[in-house]
Formats: C-alpha cells, sequence, structure tokens
C-alpha cells in the first residue's frame, strides 16, 4: 500500500504539470494529475488526495468551481494557484473554501512550504490548540488569558472572538468577510473598518514587532492570517 | 504590445469634442446675453454719445461672442445686436424701419465682423484640435518605441541567460560540477521571476492607461499595506538599512488596498534599486488636513541633476540608470494608481543628499465602530476601540 502523501494538480499547462511532477515526486509526494477542471472534481472524488493544488485559470470551468464542488465534500486543504492580475478571483476562491494561495510565478520551495503547512494542518485539525504562541507572548483561548511578558495583559471581549476565529482557521486565508461574519454577525460583513481597528489593536499587544508580524498575517486584500509558531 | 494613446492626450481630444457641444448651447444664450449687456450700456450712453459708438458697443459683443463660440451664436449675435440698436436707437426709435443708409452699412459690418472672426476662430480651432491628434499620434509613437527598446533590452538580455543556461545544463550537465549547475538554474530562476514582473509591470501599466483596472475601495490601514510591501521586498531591501515611522494614529483611508500596496512597493524597489547596498531608507506617514502622505526616502548622498518630474514619466530611468535594469515604469505605475485614488505622486531631493519620493492619498472620515459585538454577553470588559 502506497503510503505517501498524494497531492491532486489540477492545471492545464503541460509543462507547469510537469515541473510540479517532478519536483513533488522527488519530493515523495504522490501526483495525480488533471488538465481540466472537470477532470480535476472527478479525481479529487476518487483519488481522495490530502491536498489539491488547483490553478484559477482553467480552460472549461473556474477553478473557483472546482473549490467550490470540492468543499462541498471534503475538508481536504486546497491551494490555488493564481496570477498576479487575479485578485478578485482569488478573494472568490477564498470565499468558496480554498485555503492557501500560490502567486505564478513561483519558486517551488515556496509551494512545498505551503503543501508542508497545509498537510501539518490536516493532520492537526480537530486536535485544537488551544494556546496560542507569540514571541513574547501566549492567548489561552479556553481560559481567555493572555500574556505578555509574563505579564498578564487585558484583550477585549472582541479581541478574544476575533483571535480566536483565526485561530480555527490556522495557517489558513480567512477572508474580511468570513471574520466579519464570525466576530461581528452578518449584518457587518462589509465593515472592513472594524477588522482594521481590532487587527491594529491584537498586533500592538501581541506581535514582537507589530511593524513586521509575524503571525497576525494580512493578506493584501483578501483577509487575514494566523501563522502558527512553527510554520515560520 | 497594444499601447494605447496616454490619458492626457486623449482626454484633451475627449474634451475638446465634449466641449464643442456643450459650447453650442451656451453660445446662444451668451450671444442673449451679449446683446442685452450692450444694449443696457447703450441706453447708458443715449444722449452723451453719438449713435455711431453705440454701435460700436454692439460690435465689441458681436466680436466677442465670435471669439468664444462657433459661427452660429456670432450670427445671432450680429442679428440681435442689428435688431436692438435698429428698435431702440436708431430713430424713428420703436420701428424697425431705417431712414440713413448709413445704419444699412453699420449693419453689413457688423455682420461682416461677426462671420469673419468666427470663421478666424473656427480655423484655428481646427488647427489646434489636429495638433492635439497629431500629439496624440507622437506620444503613443514614443511609448511604443520606448517600449520596444526596453523590451528588446529588458527581456531579450534574460532570455538570453535563460536560454544558455538551460541549454547548457540540457547537454553538458555531467561535465559541470554540482555547484555550477545550481548556480546556472539559480540564475535561470533568477531571471525568470525577474522577467515575470517586467512583463507584469508592462501590463499593469498598459491596463491602467486604458482604464482596464476597476478600483475597489475599502478600509484600509496604511500600517498593514506598509508591513505587506515591506514583506514582499524584505529580499530586495536585505542589504539597506530600513527605518519605518508609522504613527500610531493614522487614520484608515479607504482604497483598493491591492493596488496601493503595489504603488508603494514601486516605491521601496525604487530605493532598493538605485541606491548602493547599505543606504538608509526611510519609510513613513503624516497626516495631513485633507490626506495622508506616505515618503520613501534615501540618504544616498544621491545625484542632484535628476529631473524629480521626468523619473515619473514612463520608461524614463533618473540620470542614476545603473545596470540595475527594470522597464522604468515603477514609479508611472505608482502615480497612476494614486491618481486613480485622488492623490498625487511626486519626488523631492532631500537637502543632505538622496531622494525622497511621496504619495498622497485623501482621507475621508470612516463610519463609527459598533462597540458590542451581537454575540452573548461574556461579562468582560466592552471594547473601546483606540483611534
Amino acid at each position: 500500500m502506497d503510503l505517501r502523501p498524494t497531492i491532486l494538480i489540477v492545471e492545464d499547462e503541460p509543462e507547469i504539470r510537469r515541473f510540479l511532477r517532478f519536483s513533488l515526486g522527488a519530493e515523495g509526494y504522490r501526483v495525480v494529475e488533471s488538465s481540466t477542471g472537470r477532470r480535476g472534481t472527478i479525481d479529487a472524488g476518487t483519488h481522495k488526495p490530502d491536498v489539491a493544488i488547483v490553478d484559477l485559470g482553467l480552460p472549461d470551468v473556474d477553478g473557483v468551481e472546482v473549490v467550490r464542488h470540492i468543499r462541498e465534500w471534503s475538508p481536504m486543504p486546497i491551494i490555488i494557484l493564481s496570477a498576479r492580475s487575479q485578485e478578485r478571483t482569488k478573494i472568490e476562491a477564498f470565499g468558496a473554501g480554498a485555503d492557501d494561495y500560490v502567486t505564478k510565478p513561483f519558486g517551488i520551495s515556496e509551494l512545498l512550504a505551503r503543501i508542508r503547512v497545509a498537510l501539518r494542518h490536516a493532520v492537526r485539525s480537530g486536535s485544537g490548540g488551544d494556546v496560542l504562541r507569540f514571541e513574547n507572548a501566549t492567548v489561552d483561548l479556553d481560559k481567555r488569558t493572555a500574556f505578555r511578558d509574563g505579564q498578564p495583559i487585558h484583550l477585549t471581549p472582541i479581541e478574544f472572538r476575533l483571535i480566536a476565529a483565526l485561530a480555527r482557521h490556522v495557517d489558513k486565508v480567512v477572508t474580511h468577510r468570513q471574520l466579519l461574519a464570525e466576530v461581528w454577525g452578518p449584518a457587518h460583513e462589509r465593515d472592513t473598518h472594524y477588522l482594521r481597528i481590532y487587527m491594529k489593536q491584537l498586533r500592538d499587544k501581541l506581535e514582537a514587532d507589530p511593524v513586521r508580524p509575524k503571525h497576525l498575517i494580512t493578506e493584501i486584500g483578501v483577509g487575514y492570517r494566523l501563522a502558527a509558531s512553527d510554520s515560520l | 504590445m497594444d499601447v494605447r494613446q496616454t490619458p492626457t492626450a486623449r482626454d484633451s481630444v475627449a474634451r475638446i469634442f465634449k466641449a464643442r457641444t456643450n459650447q453650442r448651447w451656451i453660445g446662444y444664450g451668451w450671444a442673449v446675453a451679449a446683446t442685452v449687456a450692450s444694449t443696457l450700456v447703450g441706453f447708458a450712453m443715449r444722449g452723451r454719445f453719438d449713435l455711431v459708438n453705440i454701435a460700436m458697443v454692439y460690435l465689441l459683443a458681436v466680436v466677442l461672442v465670435a471669439l468664444h463660440y462657433a459661427r452660429g451664436p456670432a450670427v445671432l449675435t450680429s442679428i440681435l445686436c442689428i435688431a436692438a440698436f435698429d428698435v431702440l436707437f436708431v430713430p424713428p426709435q420703436g420701428t424697425f424701419t431705417v431712414d440713413d443708409v448709413q445704419y444699412v452699412f453699420t449693419f453689413a459690418i457688423m455682420l461682416t465682423v461677426g462671420l469673419v472672426i468666427s470663421y478666424l476662430v473656427a480655423n484655428v480651432r481646427r488647427q489646434a484640435r489636429e495638433q492635439a491628434a497629431l500629439e496624440v499620434a507622437a506620444e503613443t509613437e514614443r511609448i511604443r518605441s520606448a517600449l520596444l527598446a526596453s523590451i528588446s533590452h529588458d527581456l531579450r538580455t534574460p532570455l538570453a541567460v535563460m536560454s544558455g543556461a538551460s541549454s547548457t545544463l540540457a547537454e553538458a550537465a555531467e561535465k559541470l560540477s554540482s555547484q555550477e549547475r545550481q548556480a546556472l538554474a539559480r540564475s535561470i530562476f533568477e531571471q525568470s521571476r525577474d522577467m515575470a514582473e517586467r512583463v507584469t509591470k508592462v501590463l499593469q501599466m498598459t491596463r491602467l492607461e486604458t482604464g482596464a483596472i476597476q478600483i475597489d475601495r475599502d478600509w484600509t490601514s496604511v500600517g498593514e499595506v506598509a508591513s505587506s510591501a515591506l514583506g514582499r521586498m524584505s529580499e530586495r531591501l536585505a542589504s539597506h538599512r530600513l527605518i519605518v515611522e508609522l504613527p500610531d494614529d493614522l487614520p484608515l483611508v479607504k482604497v483598493d488596498a491591492v493596488l496601493v500596496e503595489q504603488a508603494l512597493g514601486n516605491l521601496l524597489e525604487n530605493a532598493a534599486k538605485h541606491t548602493p547596498a547599505g543606504t538608509v531608507v526611510r519609510l513613513y506617514a503624516k497626516q495631513r488636513t485633507n490626506d495622508l502622505v506616505v515618503s520613501v526616502e534615501d540618504y544616498s548622498g544621491g545625484p542632484s541633476d535628476v529631473d524629480v518630474e521626468r523619473i515619473f514619466q514612463k520608461f524614463a530611468h533618473g540620470a542614476i540608470e545603473t545596470n540595475a535594469g527594470g522597464v522604468g515604469l515603477g514609479l508611472a505605475i505608482c502615480r497612476a494608481i494614486v491618481r486613480l485614488h485622488g492623490g498625487n505622486a511626486w519626488a523631492e531631493r532631500v537637502p543632505a543628499g538622496g531622494m525622497v519620493f511621496r504619495f498622497s492619498l485623501p482621507i475621508e472620515q470612516p463610519p463609527g465602530v459598533v462597540e458590542r459585538s451581537p454575540g452573548p454577553d461574556d461579562g468582560l470588559a466592552p471594547d473601546y476601540p483606540h483611534r
């Protein structure tokens, strides 16, 4: 029985599929390739991959559709490949349930790092780390306490709710809309300014260098990501 | 690559055409207004001046309208003026009859002057239009050739490196040491990444110019934009000494975060490219009355002969041009992006030696923040957002 993690690549460019096949194969992954979105949706069902890599610019169906179809039945990590000009589509893909993205052109080390995060996350999900560790701060989500340099610090209820929402999707990109709905409620999905203000407060309280945050990461134009300590 | 007209030149043509339709109606309005005004002046002059001088006032009205508007309004002014002059001033007043043949002469002169001037003005206008069209063509041509030149240099060189290095790997890999193979592979990677970025910039500029980019405004924190841009440029700025000064109380701005991040990234990239390693680069933001100014300043002791206006134009490398390459679009893109947002981008020399590149973004008052979430009361202190 093949115990290697399986990676599904949904990408129409044969040259890109080839170099992914080579480099992912060399890293010890089993690679399944689909050249169209429809094929990819079917392959995701039959091969049950550990991670799916989906190109946003597919010839037959939208990459976002592929993400949506997979999400209907599986929580498998989905990494999207997007071009710089596809910012809007990227947001849709996250809305549809994508976990992460890599912008084309990319170096293989970048993609491998994302795949490792995705696999680790898939293994860990459900166990749930209840204490978040920053350089000099910790947040205990269960006990609702926070410490910085050993001293207790105060987080407001909204700040707790916000960091808990990010922690539920640790290492994943969470869109503005999703965070607003989870923390403030569906009526506030458009109130991005709330997020800006509270994220700044969280960074000021928790990040060692709020200007260059290591954990409370801004995905510009898309949302935020809580990067776990060991993914950096 | 399709290089379109620059917005400025295209706008000027559009402006002329639009102006023409609007001015037609405004022109007729002014024809009436000028006649009324001259009539009032005429009444004021009556008794103290000869009739011929009152005729001169009407003539002046005809000249002014003819100068500013097309032939139609000029002819209308002539007719109205003649009618008013005749009915109100030429004896017998209150009638349209003319006793003295010399007034017929006055009318003829008035009409002729109106026609001649409007004809001359129309001519000049047409020439101006043709000139503007020529300028558009010339500008398009200039950009096209600059683009071709820059493509042939900026893209051909990395392509040559890539095909040379990759063919060596494909055909003679076994004769190379593993370090050499790695070095070749790495240079292919770096060159291709560079090239992708240049192509992206050319496309971006084209999209900005043709209006193909829609801006998606939302409340944005300049701090987050700066963090993101700094993160993206961290490799390139690794050998520079970076100082970041962002005040805690910067207001949010309603902008397209993705685009503004690019604008700032381009300024940082520019500093990384055009100043020597070890240079101090300072990124800071300041709030003014109606806008927020983001600046990237370098203390390179840099060139004093840089044309601070020209460097924001497409394909204009500063005098500092080294082999650092780049399509020379970064600053032009930055400016195009902030102008789309109602801001501006400019450069200044730093007295101590160096350059500062700035852009401004207008500030609006953000809506209030709901202090309580709709969730269950969890007995903790309410939230007081800091601003």
